[in-house]
């Protein structure tokens, strides 16, 4: 069965390198794009064009968004008991403290830096998909929709 | 002339009535004779002729004369001039108006003596009702000694006002009342008062505070101490003018010792242009300081944001280079590795140049820490560089310093790095040790057996970007040593290297010791 990924990124540049990097790790992964954090939102809640959006496996939220940023999109998600439950993955180029502190006060899953290099990305895009998609015993799914 | 008589006899020579005269000067001498002789002072009894009629022991000692040498003589021959004068009527005043305006003052004159020599004498005239009519009784006070000292304070407080107002300060003399008894014409300048206004005033008024109050015995100590206290010693306060308008002065005060007591020079610099320097440095030092922390801020955030879109470009040149290598041709192959080449190293060089500025900008945290952890902990992050060289990293036991960790980590880490990667064939061996030195404070070494270093670059090597070796040859950015001599220097220590070309090379560092025991 396919896993769903919502990722949370305005950069098309790393849209397009996690999808290669995420083509290379495992071929059965739908990876919805959402960019910008009130469009993350809408699709998590299937609003709008997203009424049949599926529920995600795994969301890959960025920290600095248009609109929302990531943080008001981790807090939505973590306040919400419907969504609440899905692993919420920070990947950001922030190294600040704050920021990490931030984040799991939040309640986020864990906290990734963006590799600079695309070699090292890419591995850490299969750790990725060995441990949450993989290992990882989530709750089933409430029926959806 | 020393011959005493107990009881001196007094010829009297009066030309007109001689034996009543006679009879009369018996009388009041039985009645003065006493007194007269008493006296501390010459006295000499004159009628107005000016003829000296009595006189006592003091006088004849004084003047030199025996007393039949100079009664009945005039009083001219020992007071020359100024005295018979007094007495004498003239056409405008009768001869009791004469001598009643000189009763009871003082009349400085000149005495002479039998030998001629003359000296300084005070007069004090009283008049003697008798017989002949008025005679004169003057006390004659020889002044000599007086008149010298008053002469030699003269002189001084001549000397003493010169200098006084040659002196560049301000100067004011101040008693132990805290009123001004002297000042100079600078002073008179600087706080806008002429003399007059000053004089006599309490020190207060021109300032308030800090002065006055030294000069005062407490309870604690004596005004003496009160001063002594304060002598020599430059003391910063405020000077007021007579507008109101206020000045920074500096005073050094000195004691006066004066007949009314210790008087308190006080010499007043308007410190008010060096205040302004201290001031305007000051704010120069914090304005270097900004735009130093500034420019750090700016080669932090600049790097940082470098990152993001070089990110792109090293990612894709590499995700380029894996997907099409061998599918182009050979020059595509060669271009693309010269990208991804090209990629790897900016990233490097903004990854160093962020890691030197993060050592500005980041604040120490100084802390008592044990450096042989700060290096077991920088060997655990090199463990892949001394795994792949073989490198033999070993070290003395090492002391508790006072330093930020994470930079002293850092530091040996890049030193240790260097140490292994600068090699010629062969086993790295590098090693780390620790000596008090001369200032008492720890300096490391860290020795390797590596190329060495040309003297003539020991200094340059610090220096940020600066390299010896083709990148081809030695990979890097010529950050890592810069990083190194920042930490040091702002740990307040010194770094500095010793080597020879092909036998190795010695890098030492000095930090500060533990505050407690080490």
């Amino acid at each position: 069965m396919p896993k769903e990924i919502l990722l949370v990124e305005d950069s098309s540049g790393d849209v397009r390198l996690t999808q290669e990097a995420f083509r290379d790790a495992n071929r059965l992964i739908h990876l919805h794009v959402a960019a910008d954090g009130v469009e993350a939102m809408a699709f998590l809640r299937r609003e709008g064009v997203h009424i049949d959006a599926p529920r995600p496996d795994l969301v890959l939220l960025d920290l600095n968004l248009p609109k929302m940023d990531g943080r008001e999109v981790l807090a939505q998600i973590k306040q919400d008991d419907d969504l609440k439950t899905i692993p919420t993955l920070i990947l950001t180029t922030s190294e600040a403290e704050a920021d990490i502190v931030k984040s799991y006060r939040l309640q986020a899953n864990c906290y990734l830096n963006k590799p600079v290099r695309f070699d090292a990305f890419e591995s850490l895009v299969k750790s990725i998909n060995d441990f949450w998609l993989t290992r990882v015993k989530l709750p089933p799914k409430a029926p959806s929709g | 002339m020393n011959s005493v008589r107990p009881s001196p006899t007094v010829v009297i020579r009066d030309l007109s009535r001689p034996d009543a005269a006679e009879k009369h000067l018996a009388q009041m001498e039985s009645k003065y004779h006493g007194l007269l002789e008493a006296a501390p002072d010459a006295m000499v009894v004159v009628n107005q002729g000016g003829d000296i009629v009595l006189l006592n022991l003091q006088a004849e000692k004084q003047f030199g004369y025996r007393r039949d040498e100079l009664l009945g003589q005039k009083v001219t021959n020992i007071i020359p001039e100024g005295f018979a004068e007094r007495l004498i009527a003239d056409d405008l005043r009768s001869a009791e108006d004469a001598l009643a305006q000189q009763i009871g003052t003082g009349i400085e004159l000149i005495g002479r003596r039998k030998d001629g020599g003359e000296f300084p004498i005070e007069l004090m005239l009283s008049p003697l009702e008798s017989a002949e009519g008025i005679l004169v009784t003057a006390a004659i006070r020889d002044i000599s000694a007086r008149k010298t000292d008053e002469k030699h304070l003269a002189q001084m407080e001549s000397k003493y006002r010169g200098l006084l107002e040659a002196a560049p300060d301000a100067m004011v003399v101040v008693n132990q009342s805290g009123e001004i008894v002297l000042l100079n014409l600078q002073a008179e300048k600087q706080f806008g008062y002429r003399r007059d206004e000053l004089l006599g005033q309490k020190v207060k008024n021109i300032i308030p505070e800090g002065f006055a109050e030294r000069l005062l015995a407490d309870r604690l100590r004596s005004a003496d101490d009160a001063l002594a206290q304060q002598i020599g010693t430059g003391i910063e306060l405020t000077g007021r003018r007579k507008d109101s308008s206020e000045f920074p002065i500096e005073l050094m005060l000195s004691p006066l010792e004066s007949a009314e007591g210790i008087l308190v020079t006080a010499a007043i610099r308007d410190i008010s242009v060096r205040k302004a320097a201290e001031a305007n440095l000051l704010q120069k030092v914090k304005e270097l300081y900004r735009s130093n922390e500034e420019l750090e801020q700016f080669a932090y955030f600049a790097s940082h944001d470098l990152q993001e879109p070089l990110r792109m470009v090293a990612s894709y040149t590499q995700l380029l280079a894996r997907r099409y290598k061998g599918k182009l041709d050979a020059d595509a192959d060669e271009f693309i590795a010269f990208a991804v080449d090209g990629a790897s190293h900016m990233q490097q060089l903004i990854q160093d140049l962020l890691a030197y500025s993060r050592v500005g900008s980041k604040g120490m945290n100084l802390l008592d820490i044990s450096s042989e952890g700060a290096l077991q902990q920088a060997l655990v992050n090199l463990r892949g560089a001394i795994e792949e060289s073989g490198a033999l990293v070993t070290h003395d036991p090492l002391p508790i310093v006072l330093a930020d960790e994470m930079q002293l980590i850092q530091l040996f880490q890049n030193l240790v790095a260097n140490a292994i990667k600068y090699q010629k064939s062969g086993i790295p061996l590098v090693h780390v040790s620790a000596a008090k030195n001369v200032e008492k404070k720890w300096q490391f070494s860290v020795r390797d057996n590596g190329l060495g270093i040309d003297p003539q670059y020991f200094e340059r090597i610090f220096g940020l970007f600066q390299r010896l070796h083709k990148r081809e040859e030695f990979a890097g950015t010529g950050i890592g040593l810069a990083i190194c001599k920042k930490i040091v220097e702002r740990h307040g220590g010194r770094i500095s290297v010793e080597s020879q070309a092909g036998h190795g090379s010695t890098f030492r560092f000095t930090l500060a010791a533990s505050k407690g025991k080490s």
